[in-house]
């Protein structure tokens, strides 16, 4: 496992000054700064729901308050990373939705596109404004050694989670200012003027003047609402739901106090399923009856593009590599993580011989939901994937139980090591791309978990980004 | 705006005014509580509180007895009853989450804390003991939450539908417990004027915590209920009364009408409701007959509702 903050028990250069500090905190200090973030959390009311828990009650997401590191020189590889890897997501899901050249080239299996259940026919030959299908793709990084960061997985639906990287730098900065003095650490602040920037460059076709813009939520019970209306704030812009939209004549507008008002860009935070009950999922109560024809007819610009999900398919990111060769000419600059596709015999031979050492997934899976992870896992659990793959193997993928890097956190008056990941986010717009340096971390709390997910267990840090 | 934030600014406003309406009636029937009883009417002011809330029908429903504790009980926390002052407290909260950011994050926080605070009251079973204190910790809350708009909150087409909202509750309570005084709880008609109907009235001035402003504005006078009327029902002095109420609901009309510019049929009937009053007196009032006059202003109000509803909270043209 590599450690992030310490060598041979010695703190690395980047954490010198950040050991010492958390060295010299006297334990009740520790405490009491800690009741006073989860204070402001609470009263600000940073909070997310869990689903499919007995208690719908609002729950805090962890935070630790020892800060995650990354130096400059590493940032500068995990930006050229993310953002190649944004430019080939979005070339590809341009290609596959019109001319299917890499399909034609046979870089790609057609099955696992055609076939493949988010991949959305009624987007076929469809002309997306600026040709901009994913505007905010969320990269999940992990480090398994001290010099290569890789690539777990893409979001490019909604990715969640930039509000947290914006309020953990709010809180620390308030509870911590003497840190912020000493070290050098590039700002995150600015992510909701560029996110507007980046929004307000893809007008669709027939918008005139300034582009009204607003966020579609599905409502204050979504485990994301939090972020939802803090990005609708601070960008200055509207947060509806459903039934605050109509569409009339393919044009949306929105309910106001003065009457309907025209709508050009929805920054939609609800699942292409429920966005428009006539064209998708018909029992949608959250979306807008309408809305995909009057998109269709260039009147209003969705982002993500519906169909948007097909590319960070679990399936499709065992082709990144290939992807990112096709469209860009140019070798991934951020490795991927060595995966087996159960669809191949030869892989799936591999895999049911070796399950105690692999990290199984579902291809269509989220959330740290419908996993395997070989080495902890229970005979029965084992057993019961065995007859999953064989059953489905097209469903399954599996990677090396991968030692995440590790950063500690507070425990009682001590540092005690975590494992760790990295989610920052690009924001590509027409002919602009605009990145934060940071992005978030978030930490498995469970001694020895690998899982980081907030719904199993996982609480965040504040990410610095050195700037010299 | 849009016209859910509208909308939701009302009724996040109108709980709070309500949440505070119940801890002053609660503070009422603990008052009376504490002096001997008399042997004519008031018999029970606990009876008489569920009555005032215009709830004894629906705590039937769940309990089987009239007690001081259960009552208690039932208008701060209990979970059948859907106007509790927790109920309040939740809906204000739900009704400010969805909207956000159409408020201060100072106004945000009085709020949501106030509901975080609600669990410390909440917990274990109910002590009569504590009321003093939970009514206290209401008040003041609510009293916290509305500085902080009228000191953080822009003045905009936002701040209207909060007073709005604030204001509809005020005018429609003070207008419900005025008659409640008159037609249930006092025994009979014939003992209008009595020792016991003063010292309702008195009572009554407590509940909307008018008592010292009624001494201040009418001196060391005898309480008798033609000044009651005046002062709860006609004084734009006194911030519980009925005019008072309408006097800022025309205000805010006023301002969204020349915010958006344009007239609205709610805006035009609350001016006619509005020189009605400033063209009445107590004794016309007593004439036209109290429970009458206050019948027909609480159905009037809920006119310029549906009004202001279909203007402002539908978002379709007109």
């Amino acid at each position: 496992m590599f450690n992030e903050v310490f060598n041979k028990n010695k703190p690395r250069i980047a954490y010198k000054d950040i050991v010492s500090w958390a060295n010299s905190l006297p334990y009740h200090t520790l405490i009491k700064k800690k009741n006073e973030a989860e204070n402001l959390f609470k009263k600000i009311g940073i909070t997310f729901s869990v689903y499919n828990n007995f208690d719908s009650a609002e729950r805090l997401i962890p935070f630790d308050m020892f800060p995650r590191v990354i130096t400059k020189l590493e940032w500068m590889t995990i930006q050229e990373g993310v953002v190649q890897r944004s430019l080939a997501i979005n070339a590809f899901l341009r290609d596959i939705y019109n001319k299917c050249e890499i399909i034609k080239a046979k870089k790609i299996p057609a099955k696992l596109v055609y076939m493949n259940p988010a991949y959305e026919i009624k987007m076929v030959g469809l002309k997306v404004p600026h040709n901009i299908y994913s505007p905010i793709i969320g990269t999940d990084i992990i480090r398994t050694d001290s010099k290569s960061f890789r690539v777990l997985e893409d979001n490019c639906r909604t990715p969640s989670g930039v509000s947290y990287m914006i309020e953990n730098r709010e809180i620390m900065m308030r509870m911590f200012p003497e840190l912020f003095e000493k070290i050098n650490i590039e700002p995150v602040e600015n992510y909701s003027s560029y996110l507007l920037d980046i929004l307000k460059s893809l007008a669709p076709k027939k918008c005139e003047g300034d582009p009204k813009i607003v966020i579609l939520t599905p409502g204050p019970l979504n485990s994301a609402y939090y972020e939802h209306s803090y990005l609708a704030d601070t960008m200055g812009v509207e947060l509806v739901q459903g039934s605050d939209l109509i569409v009339e004549d393919n044009i949306t507008f929105m309910r106001t106090t003065q009457g309907k008002q025209k709508v050009d860009i929805i920054y939609r935070r609800i699942d292409d399923d429920f966005i428009d009950p006539l064209s998708f999922n018909e029992t949608s109560v959250i979306g807008v009856p309408g809305l995909f024809h009057s998109y269709k007819s260039g009147y209003v610009n969705i982002c993500s593009a519906p169909g948007s999900g097909i590319a960070d398919d679990k399936a499709i990111y065992t082709y990144m590599p290939d992807i990112i060769r096709f469209y860009l000419g140019e070798e991934p600059k951020l490795p991927s993580i060595k995966t087996w596709r159960c669809s191949k015999a030869a892989d799936r031979k591999y895999v049911l011989a070796n399950l105690e050492k692999l990290v199984v997934k579902e291809v269509h899976g989220s959330g740290g939901y419908g996993m395997l992870i070989g080495n902890s896992a229970t005979k029965t659990k084992i057993k019961s994937f065995k007859i999953k793959i064989n059953n489905n193997p097209d469903n399954y993928i599996a990677q090396p139980i991968l030692s995440l890097s590790s950063v500690p956190i507070f425990k009682k008056d001590s540092l005690t090591p975590r494992h760790v990941d990295l989610r920052p986010f690009t924001l590509l717009g027409h002919r602009k791309r605009r990145l934060v340096p940071g992005g978030l971390t978030r930490v498995a709390l469970k001694e020895g978990s690998l899982v980081v997910n907030s719904s199993q267990g996982g609480g965040v840090k504040d990410t610095w980004v050195l700037k010299n | 705006m849009l016209s859910r934030t509208a909308e939701n600014l009302y009724w996040t406003a109108r709980y709070i005014e309500r949440a505070d309406s119940i801890a002053r009636l609660l503070e009422v029937a603990y008052r009376i509580h504490l002096i001997p009883n008399t042997t004519e009417g008031y018999q029970n002011e606990w009876e008489s509180i569920l009555a005032a809330a215009g709830i004894k029908h629906n705590y039937l429903n769940t309990n089987s007895e009239i007690t001081k504790n259960k009552i208690e009980y039932y208008l701060l926390f209990d979970p059948n009853n859907s106007s509790s002052v927790k109920a309040c407290i939740e809906n204000a909260r739900n009704n400010l989450k969805m909207v956000r950011t159409a408020v201060t994050l100072e106004v945000w926080n009085a709020v949501n804390t106030w509901y975080h605070e609600l669990s410390n009251y909440d917990k274990g079973k109910y002590d009569s003991k504590n009321l003093p204190q939970i009514l206290d910790w209401i008040k003041r809350q609510v009293n916290l939450i509305k500085g902080t708009i009228n000191n953080t909150q822009l003045l905009n087409d936002g701040f209207d539908f909060i007073y709005l909202g604030i204001f509809y509750e005020r005018a429609d309570f003070t207008a419900r417990i005025i008659d409640v005084k008159y037609y249930i709880l006092l025994p009979s008609s014939s003992y209008v004027g009595t020792q016991v109907d003063n010292f309702q009235w008195s009572i009554m001035l407590r509940s909307v915590s008018a008592y010292r402003g009624f001494k201040w504005a009418y001196g060391n006078s005898q309480i008798d209920y033609k000044k009651i009327i005046d002062f709860l029902i006609l004084s734009n002095m006194c911030p519980r009364s009925i005019f008072y109420a309408v006097d800022k609901i025309q205000y805010h009309l006023g301002r969204l009408a020349q915010f958006y510019q344009s007239d609205n049929a709610a805006n035009r009937n609350v001016k006619k409701i509005h020189k009605g009053f400033v063209n009445s007196n107590a004794e016309q009032i007593i004439d036209f007959g109290l429970h009458e006059f206050l019948t027909k202003f609480i159905d009037d109000m809920s006119t310029t509702y549906s009004d202001l509803e279909e203007v402002y909270f539908l978002g379709t043209d007109r």
